[in-house]
């Protein structure tokens, strides 16, 4: 097996991106985007919807190889690796889904052990306590019992946190994690996010659109818009730095840099109105 | 309402390079086994869904196609005062082609068909991208499991329908129309020979068309896209390229048999 281009970790940076370029279906995704993501931190990744953010997660999980440009994980290059070293490595990482994506035939208990026992040979009891550790750490212990199709879209998404958390990986990539979250539940997950990066030291990147969530945990901020990054700092001054980006998407603008309506021809010629108009 | 144009001019590039994939797809499948092995209790579970789960259809299908061919034999055989061969042409028909034919297509239509919905929704719900994160293999966790399944359950499958279509076959013509006992068994047995008609007929020729189906139901439920339009489209894709397939090899495979 060939090893990876590798290079000495960087005590402060886990994942760092250079002249990342993805085209799909023609469309330019990123454009020689540059990111470097902090060694322990918390880190949100925002932007319009359409501008890549779980792409590049995807690219940061090796799910996505890239037309150019590296990713280096704690000093790898995941587009070097090969499949068992892509799996390796994704055993330090947890990912949270948008959908969740929890597996249909398993109740929720076995949801969470899942990792659990696919890579580990520990005795049956020390599974049950880790599984029900981390219910418990999302407040879901009393729901160990239910399927999948039993469980709201929030109580879901908890299931899948406490899964993506159960190895306790040095990485965890969430992907909308507030999305469907009541007050209550939100209020705990932002809690067990915090938690998790200050006790165990595991790094976070939130993808997210939601700016009074992430400036609540988030230490850093990437504004993603047109393949780059636009903007980048602490959340609580990013959004008030005054360029055209952050005033268009922080303050909700339908007018800016980045376009609300898709491509697309005259608009009264597509109603008709053209030919009267003359 | 934006609806992709069918691209009509170029329908045998698209299934010469749909047969492409799915052979590319069948290396990858095999390369899977050895890492499926530590898998072997979802195997056992998918060999309960596909085969045994299957068995009520395949026993009712069978009884019932050994009933209508017997009665239709002992009309026709009537006319040449030959009714006493009707016991050893229905089990040579069923041996030879009737039953792994109807066995695969039954197979398509109740396994397959539910091997590529399962998939194409565990596609569509991020469910093998997940398996994928986990760093689980789902080409050996999801996929070899339900073919090597299929695989192995066909052949039983099979022999469970030409049991209960000779049974079929008893039941009409000795119980109902007067058939010899006797004569019904001897001439079957005279003449149904192990290697010609019960290896070569049932147990190979199901067990060709057990891959085929499995790996037609297994790809394409890898490669629907993930939109519930897809993965009924898949389906019915599943159950037509299946039945294609199943015929097309029958007419080989007795060609070379023979």
């Amino acid at each position: 097996m060939t090893q990876p281009d590798r290079q000495p970790p960087d005590d402060s940076t886990l994942v760092r991106i250079r002249g990342l370029t993805t085209v799909l279906n023609g469309k330019t995704i990123f454009d020689a985007l540059d990111l470097d993501i902090p060694r322990g931190k918390i880190t949100a990744i925002m932007g319009p919807s359409g501008t890549g953010k779980t792409t590049l997660l995807k690219h940061i999980t090796g799910q996505m190889r890239p037309d150019a440009g590296e990713i280096r994980v704690n000093g790898e290059n995941v587009a070097d690796m090969s499949r068992e070293q892509l799996y390796k490595m994704r055993e330090g990482i947890g990912y949270l889904f948008q959908n969740s994506a929890l597996l249909t035939d398993f109740d929720v208990f076995e949801n969470v052990a899942f990792p659990l026992r696919q890579h580990t040979q520990l005795p049956e009891v020390l599974i049950r306590n880790l599984v029900l550790l981390k219910l418990q750490a999302v407040g879901l212990r009393g729901a160990a019992g239910l399927m999948p199709n039993e469980l709201s879209g929030g109580m879901a998404r908890r299931v899948a946190l406490a899964r993506a958390i159960v190895f306790d990986p040095m990485l965890i990539l969430y992907d909308e994690p507030f999305v469907g979250l009541d007050p209550v539940a939100l209020n705990q997950v932002l809690k067990l996010i915090r938690t998790l990066n200050q006790t165990l030291g595991i790094t976070s990147v939130l993808v997210a659109h939601e700016l009074e969530a992430v400036k609540q945990i988030a230490e850093h901020v990437f504004l993603i818009a047109n393949g780059k990054v636009v903007a980048q700092g602490d959340p609580k001054t990013i959004a008030n730095d005054g360029s055209p980006w952050t005033r268009q998407f922080f303050g909700g603008e339908a007018d800016g840099p980045v376009p609300f309506q898709y491509p697309a021809g005259d608009y009264a010629e597509a109603l008709g109105f053209s030919g009267a108009a003359k | 309402m934006n609806v992709r144009e069918p691209q009509r001019n170029n329908v045998v590039t698209q299934s010469l390079a749909q047969i492409g994939a799915c052979g590319l797809f069948l290396v990858t499948l095999l390369a899977a086994i050895p890492r499926s092995f530590r898998y072997v209790r979802e195997t056992i579970r998918q060999l309960w869904f596909v085969g045994a789960m299957s068995l009520t259809i395949i026993m009712v299908c069978g009884l019932f196609v050994g009933m209508v061919l017997m009665l239709q034999l002992y009309h026709v055989l009537s006319i040449f005062g030959g009714t006493s061969a009707s016991g050893m042409v229905v089990a040579l028909s069923v041996y030879r082609e009737l039953g792994p034919v109807v066995t695969a297509l039954l197979f398509a239509g109740r396994a397959g068909t539910s091997i590529t919905a399962e998939i194409g929704l565990m596609r569509a719900t991020d469910q093998i991208d997940a398996m994928e994160m986990m760093a689980v293999d789902p080409i050996a966790y999801v996929a070899t499991p339900r073919f090597l399944a299929g695989l192995i359950a066909m052949p039983l499958l099979c022999c469970v329908f030409c049991a209960m279509a000779v049974l079929g076959g008893h039941l009409v013509g000795v119980t109902w129309l007067g058939i010899d006992n006797g004569t019904f068994w001897s001439n079957m047995t005279a003449e149904v020979d192990v290697h010609t008609d019960i290896v070569n007929g049932v147990l190979l020729k199901s067990l060709a068309f057990g891959a085929v189906v499995s790996l037609i139901a297994v790809f394409q439920g890898f490669t629907t896209p993930p939109t519930s339009e897809g993965v009924a489209y898949a389906t019915t894709r599943t159950v037509v390229a299946s039945s294609i397939a199943i015929l097309a090899l029958d007419f080989v495979l007795t060609a070379f048999l023979m």
